[in-house]
Order: structure tokens, then C-alpha cells, then sequence
């Protein structure tokens, strides 16, 4: 089998990151150009790869499969349909955004560009995979990354608290979810790791709905937490609000919809019954998310923080769209997936902008950065009123169906959503944008440069026009999308399953003939 | 469909401009100000070849698949009929008054440019908004016309006034939205569709499918309107934003956006029941009234004009309420005219007098500033109400539309509004207008140049005869079957048809003038608050809305804001993971006395471990 | 008399139990050490035992790798200790608990 793009897509980061071990540390415009270089390969293939999708194509595509360890049915697999050809776009053109916003770091360039490298390689490789096996272990790879980056190029003084408290939530959260997984590949019984296939064994003989009811919630739990579904969202905040913006934007960007993805790409057609028994808990327990979190960002006086609460805001209509559980509902959930990577990515490189020219976020002694900034300026404001859900930007065609998606199931939760997009979104972010660009000038800021140079620009200029195409021209990214969301939630629709669990006993035996 | 391409054009040629100014051409002024205006004239004249090629009462629909989901299919569409053939013709001609007349007036701003963009973006919006053929496409350009209003109000964003102003109409928008978008989701959840054609023909089809849920739903949408159209309770945005620029205010916070509230109603009018259209006429007139107050104790120039607008869109949208789009689409053009007309007056009078606002230093203008004195003259006039001119044919159907519904409540108030509305119009007028210089500023005013007043006088002409050129006959094929066309004779003579509420209308008028001309007519200072006591001061402070707002919104959510934050804080970060860290920490500190450093004990415990083991597999 | 497997691998217990006893007891790093060396020597002794009395050679394989290990283990590990006798003064182990928290 040839190797498939989606090898190339994630591969080149890794590549890249290998190349510069090698590289001497003063050579700081080489690495910077390797760096980039990589990113750029990854984002170039991404959008071919995007642009040659079919959409509705039977099965994945972009293949590509090499068997490793088959006693325990793990095989390298990669693949693209509907649910993740958006994502890896997203993920490749946010990689490479950041990587061009790491300009700002100063101290120990080589390793921070070595472990950015990794954590977009890996993520885009979690994404690609459609074996349990690589689909966890790239996630992790990607994800231990960010820990190292907080902890030395973070900053503020609650930088090590943070440090520790992201580190023990998303490791409890990832763990949470390996357990689950590993129930889902012993319960599953098809004795693989490969996705595609345990869909196919489950499709005829699913899984017993005691099992369900115990593998579920872990999965639930262990991805909501990667996710920070409330309330284990204290995490997020915090974190992102330590963390020097490129990585920032690299976790609230792609990292974080991990978990998403995990629940809808495995979650959801394995175990249709739970699913349908968790989701009204999930539509009341993403209004923390929203109305919760949404008047938490309110009080923020730092932007970071701001930003980081409304990405978590933002989280909850992706988990409202999921728990809507029908066709408007998932594809909308996934639309915001989508948008939201541009978006977080694109306010957390603006706000590591502003930190890096005036030396604080704290919002009461900003002001008035309009005049100097304009391009800076200009792009938060498209930046917050993305993110209060403006039609143009992608994020609000999004959020639209969502609500379209839940009405017709959860009318209170949405008629509760809904005020949280519009009226509180609308607040927090005015408010924001009201005490850093708007009002008169400190003395001090005076001096402030704006991006003038096309390469600071770019990044930016980029995000910006992702979120434009798809705002404006959603059905590029629907028409992909609906298929295989249909997919999921005919799966959903429930099948009558064997009301028992599979004794373990029963399990273990066939896997045992396998090794004789 | 003749010339399909025309409404493409005129729709995207404003966002083409806007974008080319923003990415290209900010630096050079005259670029950005001729592709901001050309686009918005070009607009105006396809709108007429349009118009021409395809007769005014022509009705189709363009429509393309901008989403489509399962069952959820939103189409961007272009719906063409009398009411949006007339809307696009309102917006393009006067804002194309507005684009020339800002040339003039934005002249010495360092923002000019952008300025431009801005304006063009708006146009854009508000042409959508006219032009949309379903509900999401009517919440997308909703949205951004608010946005557009948002970026307009804090265009001199380094006033900390501008910035709250916008800031605030933003907020208050978005509460009104919040209404719209639940509304729009339940009748979708209802009928299952989204597109107005299709809505209108499954509600004629069967005129109870919208069942218990019809006043809900209708009360619903309305609430975009209250929001954009500043109605009670969510009207105190409106004034603020006169924060902006005075073409601005003209374009956007008189003759367009907050009409478009108006418009939107007329658009939906199939949607809404017997019930819906009662509350909707009460709120409409309870503003007009409660704005009317207000106006006339205000001191600033532009925000006396901001109520009296309150006031006329509180007119409107109880026209609308009682059952008589025609007439309210009626007033809303004739507003357009002479409110448009007044802003921009009053700018020139504030240009004039190097940016006072302040009508108490000002005086005896009429000399000094003759086309900006005659042309408000004609505004003032269109807009208390005085025959011929515009806004005595409109005002003068909505006031017959009372009578007809047989509401005598709202009669009256209408009544008593008219009243008032030539009252402090003309308060301002003579104040303004005669008496004798106030201040030095006022000694040494000078008119406006040809760029300002040419504007100004093609406005007037429109404010003076838009009331018989035919405007009723083209918005009459929208909403009554069998509606006849009048000559302009008819129609300059149709309002004695009823001549009772034409009688009484003009009456109040002169009544309002004549106390307005005896009080101001040389007075340095307002003679009423000594009349009136604490009403007046209560008009002052705009019946303390604001504060009330202050007090219970702003407060709730902040104190809610200020709740979670404590929870998030001390709960959730400092107890809930408290007690995981500090118990792993006892954990720990409980676990390390076992480390004794000594290399040998480790060994002693490993080997016997190992023993263990091995016992244990052995045994 | 007969040498059967049981003397070898008695022999073999005792080397293991004085050198683990060593291990145990002894505070001079530098004996320690050789204790060590004496209980891998006592495996290797059990190794070549079973070696020769199952008839096979992997036994005796295993012993030269054990033996080549060693010797390298050894080279790092005397040089351990002297850079550390040369950093403390001391190679007794009570003096070595910077481990301790």
C-alpha cells in the first residue's frame, strides 16, 4: 500500500523535530526555518489533502495500514472521513501559526521548537489514526509536551501551580479514558485495536448495556476532562493563561478537541444506549460550561484568563451539539470544533502579542491600544466578536446549529445557551475589547510597535482568513461533514443489545489460541 | 426576472469597497471616500434600472444553498418585492445623501478612511437585511448591522464616552436578539422551515399551525425588533450612541438600522396573531410617548433629535400593532427623509459652531448658516406634522389607522405625541434658529460647505413632497389584496378622506408650535423646569432608565459573575482540588518516613521482599 | 564420595548468604562491593553447575556474559565510589544519606 498523505501530514513536525536535535543551539535562524519549514510541509499537504477529500465517499480515505503487533490486533492505521478531515486542516494550518508566533520566545529556542514540533506531529497523528493504539499513545505524545512548555517558558508567578494542576488533570483525565478504552477493547470482543473494525463487530453484536452503562461515563468523564467539561475545567484557565502562547494556542487550538473527537468518533456509535442514558446529564452539564464559566470569564481582570474561560465557554456548545445526538446536532458540534481551533488559537497568539509589546495582560492598565496597534488591535476585535458568535466568522454558523440541533430536544438548556452565547459572550468580550483597545492611551505604551512585518502578520492574517471561509462559505466544511455524521447517529439510533457482559473469562480465551 | 445580476451587485458592492479601503487603500483618502461612495450610488441607480426593468410590484425570490444539514436548510437568498425594492431604493438614496455629506464633515479626521469602510460595511448590512428572503439570513445581516452600529458609535474610540456607548448598544442589541434567535428556533421547530415564501404559504394554507405557541413566537421576533428599533424597555441605547459621528447618526441611528426593526415587523406580519399585535402596538406607543418626554427636556442637539427618533419609531411599531404596515412603512420613508435631513442639519449646525453641541450656547444661527436654517426649517416642519409637507401624510394614516381599529387609547396618545413632537422640535428650532447669540462660538458660526448643503437640500426637497409621489401606492400591493393606485392629486387631497384625525393632527401641531414659539422665542434659559418641577427633572434623567438598568441588570449579572468567580475560586479550585493536593500531600509526608537514606536498610527490605516472593511462588 | 548438584548448589547458598550478609551488614561501600561480586559469583557457580549436570551449554554462556557484565559494572562502579570518596572524604554508608528528605 503506498503511504498515505495523512503519514506525510503528521510525519513532517516529527521529521523536523529530529532534524533539529541535530542542529547546533546557536544556529537560531536555521532552527526557526526548520521549524517552520516543517509546519508549513504539514499545512501544505493538509490543505491538498482537504481539497482532494470527496465527501460522501464510502469508507475513509487517505488510507494507509501496516499490522504491528497482531497477537493483540494493533496495527498502524491511518485514514480520514467527515469527522477528522476538518480537524487535521485545522490542526496543520494552527501548527503552523504557531510556530510562527514563537518568535516571542527568547531563552532555550531549540528545545521549545523540538517540543512544539512534537505536540503539533503528535496531535495531527492522533487525529489521522483509526487505531485505539496510536489514536491514545500520539495523543500522549503530543500531550506531555505542553506540561514541560508551561513549566519553563510560562509565565506570571502562579506559573509551577499551574504546571501541576494541568499536569494532574489532564493526566487523571487521560487515564480516565485509557481505562475506558481498554474496557471498550476487552468488552468490544473483536479482539482489535482498529476502529473501523470494532464499528463492524459492534454493528453486529453490541456491546452488553451493563458494560455500556460502566464503559461509557469513563469515557465521558476521561475525555471531558481532556476537554474541561465543567466542573473539571479549573484546569484550563489557569493553564492557558501560564503557558507562552504558542503553546497556548497549539492546546486550546487542537489538543483539546481530542476528547471531542474521542466521543464522537468512539464513544458514541459503541454504545448507543448509554450514550442516550448520559446525554441529557451531559446537555445540563454543558450549561456550567456556558452560563458558569461565561459569568466566571466575566470577572477576569487579565486577558488570558478571559480567554481561557470563553474558550471553556465555547466547549459547552460542543457538547451541547453532541448531546443533541442527531445529525444538525454532531455536525454542528464538529463545525465548532473546527472554528473554535482557529479561534482560541487565534486570540491566544494575539493576546502573546500584547503581553510581549506592554509586559502585562492585567486589562485595567491597557487601554486605548487601538491607536498604536492597529493590525493587532484590528484582529482582536474580529477576534472577539468571533468569539461572541458574529455570522461571517465561522464559529457562529457553529453555534447556529447547535441550537437548531438541541431545541428540538433540550429547549430549556438551549433557551439557557442561548442567552450565554449572545448576551453574556457579548459582555465579556465588549467589556474586554472596551478596556484594551478602546479609551485614551497610557504614557507608557506610547512606544508600542505594531506588527508591521509581513512574517508577524502572517499567522494572524491566516487564522483570520480560515475563520472568514468557513463563516462564509460553511457547506466547504458540511458537505464533508454530514455523511459520516449521519453514520454516527444512525449508529446511535438504537440497536437492542445483549443485556449481559461479556465474562472476561470468555474474552481471554480466543486471544489465547491466538498466541498458540 | 429581468437583470437578475443587478441586486448581486448592488448587495456585494458595498462589502467589496469595504474590503478593498480596509486592505488597499486607508492611506489615501480620496481613493477609499470615492470606492465607499461610488459603491453606494452605483448601488442607487441599479436599484432604479432594476425597478424599471421589472415594475414595482413585481415579487420573486433568488435563492442559493448556503447551508444545508439534514433537515436544516439555510439558502442566502435575495427576495425582491414592493417592500424591499422600496427599502433598497430608501437606503441607497439616502445613504447616499449621508456617503456625500460625510466627505464634508469627516474632512479633518485622521480616521477618514476608515471611516469609509465602516460606512460601506453598514451598507452592506443593512442591504442584507432588506434583501434577506429567510429568517437566519435576516439574524446574519441583524447581527451585522449591530456590529457595524458597534464600530461606527466607538468610532472615535479614544473618548471613553464613545467607547461605553457602543459597548452599551452592543449589550442591549444582543438582548433584543436573544428574543429574535429563540423566536426564529421555535418557528422552525413549529413549520419546520425558514424561508418567508414558504412560512407565509404554510400559515395561509392554515392560519392556526403555529397553534398555542403563535403569540410566543410572534412576541418573540418582536423582540429583535425592540432591541434594534430601540422600544421600550431596551430603547436606552439609542441615545447613547449619537456617541458617533453625526453622519452616523443620520444614516444609521435615524433613517436605517433602527428602522430596520420596522421593516423587519412588516416582513413577519403574516406571523403575527391578534394577541402579539396588541402588545406590539402598546409597546410601540408607550415609547413614542415616553421618548416624546423625555425630548423635551434634553439640551443636546443630537440627542433631542435621538428621542424625538425614539419617539417616531415608537409611532411606527404601534402602526405596525394596529394592524397598518402600509401606514408604518408609510412613516418609516417619510422619517427617513426629514430624520436624516435633521441629523445632518444639526451636524452642519455643529460643524458650524466648531463642535458645541449644546443648544443653550448657540442662538440666532439663521443668518449666519441660511441653507442649514431653511432646510431644518423643512425638517421641523415634515416632522410636527404641518401640511404638505412629508410626515403630515404618513402621521396623518398612522393616526386614521388608530381610528379605523377603533383604539381611542392609543388615539389619544398618538395625539397628545404629536403634539409634544412639535413642541421640542420647535423648542430646538427656535432656540437654536432665533433669539441672540449665546456664546461667541455662536457670534462667529459660518455655513457649511457645498459638499454638506448640497445633501441637505436634495433631503429637504423629498422631506417637503415624498408625502403625495406615490410611496403609499407602492407599498400598497404588499399587504392589501385589492389596493388601487392614486394620482399624486388623489393623494395630496387623501388625507381628507378622513378628516377627523387630519383636523385634530394638524391642530395639536400649531398648539405644540405656538407654546414652543411663546416660551423660546428669546429665552436664554428653559423656562420649564420652573413650570414643571420634578417632572421635569425626571425627563432630564430620562425617567432614570439607565440607573434602573444600573440596578438590576448590570448588578445581577455582575453579582452572579461575582458568585461564580467565588465558587470557581475557593470551591472548586481551593477546596475540591485542596483536599486532593493536601490529602496526596499527607499521603507523602506519612510515606517518607519510611526513606531512611540508608542504602542498606533498602537492600535489607529488597531482599526480603524477594523472599517473599519467592515463598510465595514456591510454596 | 560422590559431588552431586545439591553440594555445588549448597556451596553456591552459602557464597549468596555471606555476601548478601555482607551487603547488608558491611558500612565500607568498597566491601559492599565485593560482597556483591561474591553473590553474582555464587549464581554463576549455581549456573555452571546446572550447566554440567543438564548437559547443556546455555549455563555456561550465560556465565561469560555474567563475568564480561561484571567486570564493567565494576570499572563504573569503583569509579563511583572514588569520585565519591573524593567528594565526601568517606566511603561508609552512614554518611551517604543525602537521599533523605
Amino acid at each position: 500500500m503506498p503511504i498515505s498523505i495523512l503519514t506525510y501530514i503528521f510525519c513532517a513536525p516529527l521529521l523536523a523535530a529530529l532534524a533539529l536535535v541535530v542542529v547546533p543551539r546557536n544556529y537560531r535562524v536555521i532552527i526557526r526555518f526548520i521549524a517552520l519549514l516543517g509546519t508549513f510541509v504539514s499545512m501544505v499537504l493538509a490543505i491538498k489533502m482537504f481539497c482532494q477529500f470527496v465527501p460522501g465517499h464510502d469508507g475513509f480515505q487517505f488510507e494507509q495500514q501496516i499490522p504491528w503487533v497482531n497477537s493483540l490486533g494493533i496495527s498502524y492505521h491511518v485514514g480520514v472521513d467527515g469527522l477528522n478531515v476538518g480537524l487535521i486542516l485545522m490542526g496543520a494550518i494552527v501548527a503552523f501559526a504557531a510556530a510562527c508566533c514563537s518568535w516571542e520566545i527568547q531563552t532555550r529556542e531549540k528545545e521549545f521548537y523540538i517540543l512544539l514540533l512534537i505536540m503539533s506531529g503528535g496531535i495531527l497523528g492522533a487525529f489521522a489514526s483509526l487505531d485505539l493504539f496510536f489514536f491514545y499513545a500520539l495523543h500522549e505524545f503530543a500531550l506531555v509536551p505542553t506540561f514541560i512548555m508551561i513549566g519553563i517558558w510560562g509565565r506570571g508567578e502562579r506559573k509551577n501551580y499551574a504546571t501541576f494542576q494541568i499536569t494532574i488533570y489532564l493526566s487523571i483525565g487521560a487515564l480516565i479514558a485509557l481505562i475506558g478504552l481498554i474496557a471498550l477493547y476487552l468488552q468490544s470482543g473483536a479482539n482489535t485495536f482498529d476502529i473501523p473494525k470494532i464499528i463492524e463487530h459492534v454493528k453486529a453484536n453490541p456491546i452488553a448495556t451493563n458494560a455500556q452503562n460502566f464503559i461509557f461515563p469513563l469515557l465521558l468523564f476521561g475525555f471531558g476532562i481532556l476537554v474541561s467539561l465543567w466542573p473539571f475545567h479549573s484546569w484550563a484557565p489557569l493553564g492557558y493563561g501560564s503557558a507562552p502562547a504558542p503553546t497556548a494556542m497549539i492546546h486550546a487550538g487542537i489538543l483539546k478537541k481530542f476528547g471531542l473527537y474521542g466521543l464522537t468518533r468512539i464513544a458514541l456509535p459503541l454504545m448507543p444506549q448509554a450514550a442516550h442514558h448520559w446525554m441529557t446529564i451531559l446537555a445540563w452539564l454543558c450549561l456550567g460550561n456556558i452560563l458558569y464559566v461565561g459569568w466566571v470569564a466575566m470577572r477576569q481582570r487579565d486577558l488570558n484568563l478571559l480567554i481561557g474561560n470563553s474558550s471553556v465557554a465555547h466547549m459547552g456548545f460542543i457538547f451541547l451539539g453532541i448531546a443533541s445526538l442527531n445529525l444538525i446536532g454532531i455536525t454542528g458540534a464538529v463545525f465548532i470544533m473546527v472554528a473554535h481551533g482557529f479561534l482560541a488559537a487565534l486570540t491566544f497568539g494575539l493576546s502573546g502579542y500584547i503581553y510581549q509589546k506592554t509586559g502585562t495582560l492585567e486589562m485595567s492598565e491597557l487601554g486605548g491600544l487601538c491607536r498604536k496597534l492597529r493590525f493587532i488591535g484590528t484582529a482582536l476585535l474580529m477576534a472577539a466578536m468571533a468569539g461572541c458568535g458574529l455570522p461571517g466568522f465561522a464559529n457562529f454558523v457553529g453555534e447556529v446549529s447547535v441550537f437548531f440541533a438541541s431545541w428540538t430536544v433540550f429547549p430549556v438548556v438551549t433557551i439557557l445557551a442561548v442567552w450565554g452565547a449572545l448576551v453574556i459572550g457579548g459582555i465579556y468580550m465588549t467589556r474586554a475589547v472596551r478596556k484594551i483597545l478602546h479609551g485614551p492611551l497610557p504614557e507608557k505604551y506610547a512606544n508600542v510597535a505594531d506588527a508591521t512585518n509581513v512574517w508577524r502578520k502572517l499567522p494572524y492574517a491566516l487564522l483570520l482568513a480560515s475563520l472568514f471561509v468557513f463563516g462564509c462559505f460553511p457547506k466547504l466544511l458540511t458537505n464533508q461533514i454530514t455523511p459520516d455524521a449521519t453514520k454516527i447517529v444512525s449508529m446511535t439510533t438504537l440497536i437492542t443489545a445483549k443485556p449481559n457482559m461479556v465474562a472476561v473469562s470468555e474474552i481471554q480465551s480466543p486471544k489465547s489460541e491466538n498466541r498458540n | 426576472m429581468k437583470h437578475e445580476l443587478f441586486p448581486w451587485l448592488i448587495l456585494f458592492l458595498p462589502i467589496f469597497a469595504a474590503a478593498t479601503i480596509t486592505l488597499f487603500t486607508l492611506r489615501s483618502r480620496c481613493c477609499s471616500a470615492f470606492l465607499s461612495i461610488g459603491a453606494i450610488v452605483a448601488g442607487f441607480i441599479l436599484s432604479i434600472l432594476f425597478i424599471h426593468a421589472n415594475g414595482i410590484h413585481f415579487a420573486g425570490e433568488i435563492s442559493k444553498t448556503w447551508l444545508s444539514i439534514g433537515n436544516l436548510q439555510i439558502d442566502f437568498g435575495l427576495k425582491l418585492d414592493a417592500l424591499s425594492m422600496m427599502m433598497l431604493l430608501i437606503v441607497t438614496g439616502v445613504g447616499g445623501a449621508i456617503h456625500i455629506y460625510s466627505v464634508g464633515y469627516m474632512h479633518e479626521d485622521a480616521g477618514f478612511s476608515r471611516f469609509f469602510a465602516k460606512l460601506s460595511l453598514f451598507t452592506f448590512s443593512m442591504l442584507g437585511i432588506v434583501l434577506a428572503n429567510n429568517f437566519i439570513e435576516m439574524f446574519i445581516f441583524w447581527e451585522l448591522v449591530g456590529v457595524s452600529s458597534y464600530l461606527l458609535i466607538g468610532f472615535w474610540f479614544e473618548k471613553p464616552s464613545a467607547g461605553d456607548a457602543a459597548k452599551k448598544a452592543f449589550i442591549v442589541n444582543r438582548l433584543g436578539d436573544f428574543g429574535f434567535l429563540l423566536g426564529i428556533l421555535m418557528i422552525w421547530g413549529i413549520l419546520g422551515s425558514l424561508n418567508f415564501a414558504a412560512l407565509q404559504n404554510s400559515i395561509t394554507a392554515n392560519p392556526v399551525a403555529l397553534g398555542t405557541a403563535a403569540t410566543i413566537a410572534g412576541l418573540l421576533i418582536f423582540c429583535g425588533a425592540v432591541g434594534k428599533s430601540a422600544q421600550f424597555p431596551l430603547h436606552v441605547w439609542l441615545p447613547d450612541a449619537m456617541e458617533g459621528p453625526t453622519p452616523v447618526s443620520a444614516l444609521i441611528h435615524a433613517a436605517t438600522m433602527v428602522a430596520a426593526g420596522v421593516y423587519m415587523l412588516c416582513r413577519i406580519f403574516f406571523l403575527l396573531n391578534a394577541d402579539a399585535l396588541h402588545v406590539i402596538a402598546y409597546i410601540g406607543g408607550f415609547t413614542a410617548l415616553l421618548a416624546a418626554l423625555i425630548a423635551v427636556q434634553q439640551n443636546d442637539i443630537k440627542r433631542i433629535i435621538a428621542y424625538s427618533t425614539l419617539s417616531q419609531l415608537g409611532y411606527m411599531v404601534m402602526a405596525v400593532g394596529l394592524n397598518g404596515p402600509t401606514a408604518a412603512m408609510f412613516h418609516l420613508t417619510t422619517h427617513a427623509f426629514f430624520k436624516a435631513l435633521l441629523f445632518l442639519a444639526a451636524g452642519s449646525v455643529i460643524i458650524g459652531m466648531h463642535h458645541e453641541q449644546d443648544i443653550w450656547h448657540m442662538g440666532n444661527l439663521r443668518k449666519k448658516m441660511p441653507i442649514t436654517f431653511w432646510t431644518f426649517l423643512i425638517g421641523a416642519l415634515a416632522l410636527s406634522g404641518i401640511p404638505p409637507f412629508a410626515g403630515f401624510y404618513s402621521k396623518d394614516s398612522i393616526l386614521a389607522q388608530c381610528l379605523e381599529q377603533k383604539n381611542y387609547l392609543l388615539f389619544g396618545v398618538a395625539i397628545f405625541i404629536a403634539g409634544l413632537t412639535a413642541f421640542y422640535t420647535f423648542r430646538l428650532f427656535f432656540v437654536v434658529f432665533t433669539g441672540k447669540e449665546k456664546t461667541d462660538h455662536a457670534k462667529h458660526a459660518h455655513e457649511s460647505p457645498l459638499v454638506m448643503t448640497l445633501p441637505l437640500v436634495v433631503l429637504a426637497v423629498f422631506a417637503a413632497v415624498g408625502g403625495f409621489i406615490g410611496i403609499t401606492n407602492n407599498y400598497g400591493s404588499q399587504f392589501v389584496a385589492d389596493h388601487e393606485t392614486l394620482s399624486v392629486a388623489q393623494q395630496f387631497l387623501e388625507p381628507l378622506h378622513t378628516p377627523v384625525p387630519m383636523l385634530i393632527g394638524i391642530g395639536v401641531a400649531l398648539i405644540g408650535i405656538f407654546i414652543a414659539f411663546s416660551l423660546y422665542k428669546n429665552a436664554t434659559s428653559d423656562p420649564l423646569p420652573a413650570k414643571l418641577g420634578g417632572l421635569a427633572t425626571a425627563m432630564k434623567n430620562k425617567f432614570y432608565f439607565d440607573e434602573l438598568y444600573e440596578a438590576t441588570f448590570v448588578r445581577a449579572h455582575d453579582f452572579i459573575a461575582a458568585v461564580m468567580d467565588w465558587i470557581d475560586r475557593w470551591l472548586l479550585e481551593g477546596f475540591s482540588i485542596g483536599l486532593v493536593r493536601g490529602g496526596t500531600d499527607l499521603t507523602g509526608r506519612a510515606l517518607r518516613l519510611l526513606q531512611t537514606g540508608n542504602l542498606q536498610t533498602y537492600a535489607f527490605l529488597f531482599v526480603l521482599g524477594m523472599a517473599v516472593v519467592l515463598w510465595l511462588v514456591l510454596k | 564420595m560422590h559431588v552431586g548438584l545439591e553440594h555445588y548448589l549448597t556451596v553456591s547458598f552459602l557464597l549468596f548468604a555471606l555476601g548478601l550478609l555482607g551487603v547488608i551488614m558491611r558500612r565500607n561501600l568498597i566491601v559492599i562491593y565485593m560482597s556483591l561480586e561474591l553473590m553474582l559469583n555464587a549464581a554463576n557457580l549455581a549456573l555452571v553447575a546446572f550447566s554440567r549436570f543438564n548437559d547443556k551449554l546455555d549455563g555456561q554462556v550465560l556465565v561469560f556474559f555474567i563475568i564480561t557484565v561484571a567486570a564493567a559494572e565494576v570499572s563504573v562502579g569503583l569509579a563511583l565510589i572514588v569520585a565519591l570518596y573524593r567528594r565526601r572524604q568517606s566511603a561508609h554508608v552512614e554518611d551517604l544519606t543525602s537521599m533523605k528528605l
